[in-house]
């Protein structure tokens, strides 16, 4: 069952008083990232009801946010999901060829998650890292200056870090 | 060395924290702004300062804020807007995760000034380790009386929140930013009502970008008139300038706009010239949605004056020969570059960005996607370049928000300027997929040797 633990549920509670009494319902994005990262690095149906009963919305309110946003997974994603900038400035300095690469290591193309769960490969238009093209979002951070060289190692270190958790 | 008013202290050693920040200055202004000035008296050095907007709009910040109404018992917000999006634009990210007391300290007097209890910073989602710096940055300078109940003991109140936006360069958009905030898709609202008049939850809203913010720091420390003499006609003050594309020093400059386009490009100390002594071929200089420029009306404009790299300038010779300051995204294109295929990335980001309320907007970037991508594969026809300057005419204009024009603009200048080379991708298909077409007449001025 979906349900944020006592100290999610504070946190709920505090970014709800962010906003005016009774526009509880400004507290959507956050809560949905919050809900993303703790269930699973994606939205199911489920956990968009779970959010709407937090914040006393129907739930029809959240699925069109949650479909809206390029960032809220509704489908399952991997472990890692390589989000690779493609958009003028990167694709300047070889985004395509990036793209090319992981789908070539990973045997996954665009939209695409490997057998194992592991990886999933997106790609993105702009995030804002244009001067240190080409790029990749991973988690909460960015990746940059890539090259075939830096691909091998993040997907070596993905690895490791899924092994040291097993 | 021109001046600098914001990224001066930025590589201070631990500025990023209060006690440093402090030391080396800062928050002075809130001090001089609530201990010894009215909210008129902030607005009307704002005013003087000529600040002009710095997302992308341009337009006078102290204008913006004496617009803001005042009704009884009706509170107001001033929101940041951190949602930078533009393609080529990366400069209020450096300010927030270098100097982000910077950030506060401007808001705080900006609150004071437009009567902002609760102040909310809306930035991009993607910028996911950011909220933690500035969310630090908030508690550190409540922890010493500049923010929070009573500020200085002055009596106002003020509490500064981050949210998190989660993947739309829509919500860059006053309106569509205001949606978002209040937890909705960022489809753009129909203006008039204005957000001054009726903004988030209804109640009179002020957007101001991350850098326009910022500048206020400065202007209220030296004041107006003194920020004024600095820059050139209505570009007055420093302006972030983040450079990318093919250039050997990316990153984010700050400049007063008085340098010309030329130097800023080929000076060591800004963007130090093209990688591998390539020629330069073309420019976008105010983020994606501006119009490209091939080199030579680039560097000079149409009448063969040197072209520098403010506001005014930019725009010289309108979009007929010149371009727009923008965001400040400076992308810069080298003699290998197709701007057939760069044409088609963009137009590709608006189909994506498209929030699909307005049709001209939702199907025109769609279409224009799919023309392009059939040129740069070599598969169109020279009628499909007519096609294109028609669906971009149809969109601009005819939408709620600005994206339909963003969306029309890099299109219209790609053939405006660059015809010849999408005609080339029709009548040399199989060539156009083996190398790309070069500089041809649009050379600049300069060559520098390998």
């Amino acid at each position: 069952m979906v349900q944020f633990s006592e100290e999610k549920l504070a946190k709920v509670k505090e970014i709800i008083a962010r906003y005016p009494e009774g526009k509880q319902k400004s507290a959507l994005l956050p809560l949905l990232h919050l809900a993303q990262d703790n269930f699973g690095g994606w939205l199911s149906a489920e956990t968009m009801d779970y959010v709407a009963s937090l914040l006393q919305i129907e739930p029809i309110e959240v699925y069109e946010v949650a479909t809206f946003y390029s960032m809220y997974n509704t489908k399952p994603v991997g472990k890692y999901v390589f989000e690779v900038c493609q958009t003028g400035p990167c694709m300047l300095n070889g985004s395509d060829h990036i793209i090319a690469y992981i789908t070539q290591s990973l045997g996954i193309k665009p939209g695409e998650t490997t057998a194992d769960g592991l990886f999933t490969l997106k790609t993105a238009e702009c995030l804002g890292a244009c001067g240190y093209a080409p790029m990749m979002q991973l988690g909460k951070h960015y990746r940059e200056h890539l090259t075939k060289e830096k691909v091998d190692a993040i997907i070596a270190e993905c690895r490791a870090a899924a092994a040291a958790n097993n | 060395m021109g001046r600098k008013l914001l990224l001066e202290k930025a590589h201070v050693e631990g500025i990023r924290y209060f006690d440093v920040y402090r030391r080396e200055g800062g928050y002075r202004s809130v001090e001089k702004a609530l201990k010894t000035m009215t909210q008129e008296e902030i607005v009307e050095e704002v005013k003087k300062s000529g600040l002009r907007g710095r997302g992308g709009a341009g337009f006078p910040a102290g204008m913006k804020w004496s617009f803001i109404a005042k009704p009884e018992g009706v509170p107001r917000h001033l929101v940041c807007n951190a949602d930078e999006s533009e393609p080529g634009t990366f400069k209020d990210r450096y300010l927030m995760e270098f100097i982000p007391h910077l950030l506060i300290e401007g808001l705080i007097v900006a609150s004071y000034a437009l009567g902002s209890h609760a102040t909310y910073i809306y930035i991009r989602g993607e910028y996911a380790w950011i909220p933690d710096i500035l969310e630090q940055a908030i508690e550190e300078a409540k922890a010493n009386g500049f923010l929070g109940k009573n500020i200085l003991g002055t009596g106002f109140d003020c509490e500064i929140y981050v949210q998190r936006g989660a993947g739309a360069y829509i919500c860059g958009e006053e309106t569509a930013l205001i949606e978002s905030l209040e937890g909705k898709r960022g489809n753009p609202r129909i203006k008039p009502p204005f957000p001054a008049i009726k903004g988030a939850w209804g109640r009179p809203t002020v957007v101001n970008n991350v850098e326009t913010l910022a500048a206020v720091v400065p202007i209220i420390n030296e004041g107006g008139e003194e920020y004024a003499k600095i820059g050139v006609g209505k570009s007055t003050g420093t302006k972030l300038i983040s450079a990318c594309g093919n250039i050997n020093k990316p990153g984010v400059y700050e400049i007063d706009m008085t340098i010309s386009v030329e130097e800023f490009i080929y000076s060591d100390e800004y963007c130090g010239g093209i990688p591998n002594g390539k020629r330069l071929k073309a420019c976008i200089p105010g983020g994606s949605s501006v119009p490209i420029l091939p080199a030579n009306l680039l560097l000079k404009t149409a009448k063969g004056e040197t072209r520098y790299m403010n506001y005014e300038s930019l725009s010289d010779g309108g979009f007929a020969t010149g371009s727009m300051m923008g965001s400040g995204g400076f992308i810069v294109l080298d003699e290998d570059q197709c701007v057939v295929r760069n044409t088609y990335s963009l137009a590709r980001f608006y189909r994506h960005e498209s929030c699909g309320q307005c049709s001209p907007c939702r199907e025109g970037t769609g279409w224009m996607e799919k023309v392009l991508l059939r040129l740069e594969k070599g598969e169109g026809k020279i009628s499909d370049i007519d096609l294109l300057w028609d669906i971009q005419s149809k969109i601009e204009g005819n939408t709620i928000c600005p994206l339909g024009d963003a969306a029309s603009w890099p299109v219209a200048a790609a053939i405006r300027h660059f015809r010849d080379e999408f005609e080339w991708h029709v009548t040399h298909a199989a060539e156009a997929q083996t190398r790309n077409f070069g500089l041809a007449h649009y050379a600049d001025p300069i060559h520098v040797p390998a």
